[in-house]
């Protein structure tokens, strides 16, 4: 499609000023797509996160990968057994863009460092730009991608795909309705146990497989791995931190990598709340969890599923008035004794049969429904500078076992809830 | 500053286990004065962990403990991926997904899914529906669905038929889209999803530069790459299934499949008649007479769906709808009498062949005698 060229005002568009997972279901489900509504989609790295989302986006009907772009060649190989055998290949992303008038949007999945670079000059050609996480490496990319989005008739939504998983809506939604009371803290972690190397076929090209390891291109875990915590925290308190203290150290894997393979960062918002986030790669008991703490109970939220605890009725347990009129439901005793921890089961985020499904997935449907309809995505720049933001502060402050202020100016990047 | 210390997830084998399914003994290639000139010799390592819904197993060779962990963890990524996308245990999966929604409309998918849909069906019709990616509705009937198993009620039996069938899966290229023509119908890849996992896992190991490395899910499903150093391939043994301690054959894999379906814990007796886990697609009822199938092939994908087909067909049959099988081999043990199992060979491959069958039926090599 060439899209700019319609007036779109569906319905549905108009009414909502994001598109929800009932606009993804009719997006997943659609049966017909005209050509005007094809979208031809350009990849920019086809690694890893490249390849899966190039899988993700061919779920959605009417979607195509028309370029590949890679610095690394043999990636072509692998891509094209995905998109297709004659897709054109491109070593230089400035050559695709020129060469492919057909398309309509890009995914950028490059190494961290190259993201401001990639994402800018799609975004100034016009393109819809699907930015992996995290948005910018420093502040300075941040700005100048969401200035290049705000200046193009492109669309960015960054790859932060739990804005889109039902489970995560509906705790968000919960928590606005106080549920759990006043919610202070959120506790992030991402704990693995491997050395977080990818295979080297010669040595020559170790700072290219294993970028995530050098400073140059990488913000390690807090980028990698963080930045989905460190949204979640900024989609719960609706708004940005103003300040993070750090640690993290090369603890498991002395092997000539910069990144740190064990990071905490503590994160504090102006209105009183608290991010603490950790991650480690020398054991993986907690693996990702989002734990969200109010004075009425605890969230706990994984890759797969959420669940609720609640805290044993007392006077700070303020709820309002609805969740009386609502009545009580009954379930198991979520009771804890005295300050031994609970170990009980909680109560599982029920998400309605059929609205269940891969983040990414509705993330990618997300993207498409907004190009076709030209619509804001939920996900969009300003909360990729949020996050990406909060990343690169936090690094500067684990790497300077320092207290690094927000610098004022940063607006507030509440997602519309 | 305190020494940092290394927490090794891969471990080198030091001896291997002579009672396991599949064995292997660590070789050094190079005598000392080769070792002058030469990089050491690689090292063996070995990996376990939980994957669909049983264990995977990664045996490799490497030149260190670090290599072996990337390429372990890259080979377990592709493994993970496989089962992501087709797990019917995963809410998001995308065969979840499928089963949801394409009885209601078409629904489009990615080019690896609608592939292997693809190749199942062809399968399908290779084997006359002996093999069917739709059997998950009998198999719940029967309570083969991670449970013991009962006999269904008639009216379960027929709804279950009823919502089965390969026939009901109607595929268009042009857009990628699957569509399920009755309602209740739904894929399972419990026959095929293994082998599709070990060879995209095989496949990313081979792209990293792996020669020797054997590959296993559940006991049931091998990938061979390669063979360890002056072997003359990856020993797997294949148990009597009346006497698991006693092998009944053993095969020497090289750059090939291997898969086993059937045994003496996974069936249930009812009457005085034992029932394996293996439904008959075309029957509804459990499939009977064979007690175990061993098949070897080019790819586990076509070794995990031929042991299935080939229990369900029986030697006789199996003969005749297997022609155009390339590169299938198969073993069967017969349920005819307990004491001496009868072994049915079809294509097995001679003594020297690989793979091939040592000793005739009862005789496998020891650790010390490979």
């Amino acid at each position: 499609m060439k899209r700019r060229d319609f007036v779109r005002a569906s319905a549905v568009a108009a009414s909502s000023p994001f598109l929800g997972v009932d606009v993804v279901a009719e997006t997943l489900s659609r049966t017909r797509v005209s050509p005007s509504d094809q979208v031809n989609l350009g990849v920019i790295g086809a690694g890893s996160r490249g390849k899966h989302m190039m899988r993700v986006f061919l779920r959605v009907p009417g979607v195509r990968v028309t370029a590949l772009c890679d610095v690394y060649e043999p990636r072509f190989r692998e891509s094209r057994q995905i998109s297709g055998e004659n897709t054109p290949t491109f070593v230089d992303y400035r050559r695709m863009l020129d060469a492919s008038d057909d398309l309509d949007a890009v995914i950028v999945a490059t190494p961290l460092s190259f993201h401001g670079e990639h994402m800018v000059a799609s975004l100034e050609r016009g393109l819809n730009v699907y930015g992996e996480k995290a948005m910018g490496f420093t502040v300075k990319d941040c700005d100048a991608i969401v200035a290049a989005a705000q200046a193009s008739p492109g669309r960015f939504q960054t790859g932060l795909q739990y804005r889109y998983a039902p489970w995560y809506r509906q705790a968000i939604d919960r928590i606005r309705a106080g549920e759990i009371g006043r919610v202070t803290h959120v506790y992030g972690y991402w704990h693995r146990n491997y050395n977080w190397r990818r295979p080297v076929p010669e040595p020559s090209l170790e700072r290219l497989i294993n970028w995530r390891l050098y400073r140059e291109y990488s913000g390690g875990l807090l980028a990698e791995l963080g930045s989905h915590q460190i949204d979640v925290a900024n989609w719960i308190f609706g708004e940005m931190p103003e300040s993070v203290v750090g640690a993290g150290a090369v603890t498991f894997y002395p092997d000539g990598r910069e990144t740190f393979d064990n990071v905490q960062a503590i994160f504090t918002y102006p209105s009183g709340g608290t991010h603490v986030f950790s991650s480690v790669i020398g054991n993986h008991k907690v693996g990702y969890q989002v734990n969200i703490y109010g004075t009425g109970g605890t969230i706990e939220l994984t890759l797969e599923d959420g669940a609720f605890y609640y805290e044993p009725a007392r006077a700070n347990s303020a709820v309002p008035l609805e969740l009386i009129e609502a009545g009580a439901h009954t379930s198991a005793t979520l009771a804890t004794r005295g300050d031994m921890p609970y170990r009980g089961p909680g109560l599982p985020i029920d998400v309605p049969e059929g609205e269940m499904g891969s983040p990414d997935l509705f993330a990618a449907a997300a993207f498409v429904e907004s190009i076709r309809t030209d619509t804001r995505p939920f996900a969009d720049e300003e909360v990729g500078r949020a996050s990406a933001v909060a990343v690169a502060l936090g690094n500067q402050a684990t790497r300077g076992r320092e207290r690094v202020d927000f610098p004022h100016g940063l607006e507030d990047t509440e997602g519309p809830s | 500053m305190a020494q940092p210390r290394w927490e090794p997830v891969t471990f080198p084998l030091p001896i291997p286990s002579l009672r396991a399914v599949a064995l292997l003994v660590p070789v050094l290639q190079g005598g000392p004065q080769t070792r002058l000139v030469s990089p050491p010799p690689d090292s063996v390592y070995q990996q376990v962990r939980p994957a669909m819904g049983t264990i995977a197993e990664i045996t490799l060779f490497a030149r260190n403990k670090h290599r072996a962990a990337e390429l372990m963890e890259a080979a377990f990524g592709e493994i993970e991926r496989v089962e992501a996308s087709l797990s019917s245990y995963r809410a998001g999966s995308e065969l979840n997904r499928l089963n949801q929604h394409a009885a209601h409309s078409p629904v489009t998918t990615d080019p690896e899914m609608f592939g292997l849909i693809e190749r199942a069906l062809d399968f399908s019709e290779m084997t006359q529906g002996a093999f069917d990616v739709t059997v998950g509705p009998l198999l719940k009937a029967w309570g083969f669905f991670g449970g013991a198993g009962h006999t269904p009620l008639a009216e379960e039996l027929r709804a279950a038929r009823e919502a089965s069938g390969w026939k009901g899966v109607t595929l268009s290229p042009g857009d990628r889209s699957v569509q399920f023509l009755k309602p209740g119908l739904e894929l399972d890849f419990g026959g095929m999803g293994k082998g599709w996992a070990l060879d995209r896992a095989a496949a990313v190991l081979k792209d990293l530069g792996v020669d020797a490395a054997l590959l296993g899910l559940g006991k049931s499903s091998y990938y061979a790459i390669g063979r360890p150093p002056e072997k003359p391939g990856w020993l797997v043994v294949i148990p009597d299934p009346n006497d698991p301690e006693e092998p009944l054959s053993c095969v020497y894999l090289e750059d090939g499949a291997l898969s086993t379906s059937g045994s003496a814990e996974r069936s249930f007796e009812l009457d005085g008649q034992r029932y394996s886990h293996i439904i008959d697609p075309r029957t509804g009822q459990p499939s009977i007479g064979v007690i175990q199938v061993t098949v070897t092939a080019k790819t586990t994908t076509e070794s995990d769906v031929y042991s299935t087909a080939i229990f369900v067909l029986g030697p006789d049959e199996a003969k005749n709808s297997l022609n155009d099988a390339d590169g299938v081999s198969a073993l069967l043990v017969m349920e005819e009498d307990r004491a001496s199992p009868t072994v049915i060979t079809l294509e097995w491959p001679e003594r020297d062949a690989h793979p091939i069958l040592i000793g005739g039926f009862g005789g496998c090599p020891g650790p010390s005698g490979i």
